[in-house]
């Protein structure tokens, strides 16, 4: 019994493990491509016969606009979104958990309902809206149409909204008794008790506008304004079958949410999970 | 006497009612450009949209209304009616693998094995990539030469005998599979982490009592915990549908703007880009973003109506 038992948790690790082998080959590989000849690409060695960074140089000058023209974009447009976004989330979730007003519980399920309204959709209107507001242009102006979209999400006002709602009320009796307005007890008192959901709201909306390629490729006119995703599938057009410069594209804009990964490895998982069990 | 307690009575109601007031005034205050953005960026746009679907509206904004004629058009395009087949056919392949395997690396990285908090990052890792990145990198795995064919020869397969000699995404009859194949693997991932936060909800002693009473593993799996995981059910299978029939990324990524190869790639979403932006025939794109919406709507209400709308409540 207990042999078979010791060999059935045998089985099922390795299992994991070549699930696990499974789901990190393909970025080795990547790795791997990115840093061997174009004549060695199609060879089965997992290590190049010698090491080559032409691929990188490409990738750092030769493509227009080059890697760190398109890395600040994406770091830009995903650091303003994650600004916007967490500030106005904060703010509305603490009304909607701890302030009493007419009408409360009906906008909420409004902000709700919003989740069920595809971006498609969205598109034509938006994509007219904005060319009404002379926001469609190859100026740096253009980003004004992706922040304006992206200024508010549902999702984070209900992650926020959740938190707030247990934390305990003496918090804020204690501020009021000792005379703080309103807008000091939400700044002072229950956004420094908030530190974990802002954590989390700030990584998944950084992570998810970080790899975004829906709204900057239908906003984004000029090169020089392209983010990340957006550029590797440009270049994955212009370069086709060019593979060490498309693999070092690859691996390099995967590096900033792979770090944000293994260092918020465990606040990801853990709010992914704990917000999910509340959807 | 009783005036006299009346009136502090009554400035106490009066400072009561102006205090109520007041939160209310602030309450609305902190929602009040949230809100506005939400509405105008949502709702706004959503009859927005209904309109110039309404319209034959190109470049220059409307040229005049033409009834439902967008829609009635939709129905007899071909390429329209090869985006939903192509959409429908995804989520109805995607949905149940990416489901199945997502419940299956919960089910394992649940079980009370060495290293499973290792394992439960690893098998999240996919899903963490832009899909940007990791289609471009599939592209390259799928390649005739690629590591995935080599694999295959490695297995004593001979690529070139295959009906599509290995090239998997660039013939009609595979590539859309393919793509089914990526997005399973990589969504699969956000998938077990819904599961996992239901598992570890589940009262241990539900399972002890099952089994005190003799009952198999199997038997628990199937009239205990699946059961017991209905709101992970619900939100994984809707979240999936819904997220299914918007593919894009993955489809202009290997197929471009026309779904290549021979629209075997062309979805609904990618249509209405194509539509948009190739074609400038806004009026028309807007018809099928709205068909889009009634499918998403059918597709949640018929799940609300199998899973009931418990599991969909706000409240807990």
């Amino acid at each position: 019994m207990k042999t078979t038992n010791k060999l059935r948790v045998r089985i099922l690790f390795l299992a994991m493990l070549a699930y696990s082998l499974f789901s990190f080959i393909p970025f080795l590989w990547s790795i791997s491509t990115s840093v061997k000849p174009q004549s060695e690409v199609f060879e089965d060695s997992l290590i190049p016969k010698d090491l080559n960074f032409e691929a990188y140089v490409t990738v750092f000058t030769k493509i227009q606009p080059n890697f760190f023209v398109l890395f600040a974009n994406s770091l830009f447009v995903a650091t303003v979104v994650v600004i916007i976004q967490t500030s106005l989330a904060a703010i509305s979730g603490y009304a909607f958990a701890r302030l009493k007003f007419p009408g409360r519980d009906i906008l909420f399920y409004i902000v709700l309902g919003t989740m069920m309204i595809p971006d498609q959709l969205r598109l034509v209107p938006i994509y007219q809206i904005l060319v009404k507001f002379g926001l469609i242009t190859d100026r740096p102006i253009n980003y004004a149409g992706i922040f304006l979209i992206k200024a508010v999400s549902a999702a984070s006002i209900f992650l926020m909204r959740q938190y707030f709602l247990t934390l305990p009320r003496e918090l804020e009796d204690a501020a009021r008794i000792d005379g703080c307005g309103p807008f000091r007890i939400f700044s002072r008192i229950m956004l420094p008790n908030a530190k974990p959901v802002i954590a989390t709201v700030v990584i998944l909306t950084f992570q998810g506008n970080w790899n975004d390629l829906f709204w900057p490729s239908i906003i984004l006119q000029s090169p020089n304004h392209w983010t990340l995703p957006f550029g590797i599938l440009q270049f994955k057009g212009q370069f086709s079958t060019d593979w060490p410069p498309i693999m070092a594209l690859v691996v390099l804009s995967t590096l900033p949410v792979l770090f944000l990964y293994i260092f918020c490895q465990k606040y990801i998982i853990n709010m992914q999970l704990s917000s999910s069990i509340k959807g | 006497m009783s005036t006299d307690v009346a009136r502090p009575n009554a400035t106490h109601l009066a400072a009561k009612r102006a205090l109520k007031r007041k939160e209310a005034y602030i309450g609305w205050g902190f929602i009040a450009v949230p809100m506005a953005l939400l509405l105008f960026f949502n709702f706004f746009v959503f009859i927005y949209a209904i309109y110039i679907s309404t319209q034959d509206w190109g470049i220059l904004g409307s040229k005049g209304g033409v009834g439902v004629e967008n829609y009635a058009r939709a129905f007899q395009d071909p390429i329209f009616l090869k985006a939903v087949r192509n959409s429908l056919l995804y989520a109805a392949i995607v949905v149940p693998l990416q489901t199945a395997l997502g419940l299956f690396l919960a089910l394992l990285v649940n079980a009370k094995v060495r290293g499973a908090k290792f394992f439960r990052a690893t098998f999240y890792f996919p899903s963490i990539a832009s899909s940007a990145a990791i289609t471009t990198l599939f592209i390259f795995l799928m390649a005739p030469d690629g590591l995935f064919n080599r694999f295959l020869s490695l297995l004593g397969i001979n690529v070139e005998n295959l009906f599509n000699s290995g090239a998997w995404l660039s013939d009609s009859r595979t590539a859309l599979y393919s793509i089914i194949g990526l997005n399973a693997w990589t969504t699969s991932g956000t998938m077990m982490l819904f599961y996992l936060a239901n598992l570890q909800t589940i009262d241990g002693s539900f399972v002890e009592a099952a089994s005190i009473d003799g009952a198999s593993k199997r038997q628990i799996f199937w009239f205990i915990t699946m059961p017991l995981l209905k709101p992970a059910h619900f939100f994984v299978i809707t979240s999936g549908m819904i997220g299914a029939v918007q593919l894009y990324d993955q489809a202009i990524l290997a197929g471009g703007a026309d779904g290549s190869p021979d629209y075997s790639l062309m979805t609904m979403v990618l249509y209405i880009y194509n539509l948009s932006f190739r074609q400038l025939q806004f009026g028309y794109a807007s018809a099928i973003g709205v068909l889009l919406f009634i499918i998403i709507f059918g597709v949640t209400l018929i799940q609300r109506q199998i899973f009931g709308s418990r599991a969909w409540s706000a409240e807990d």
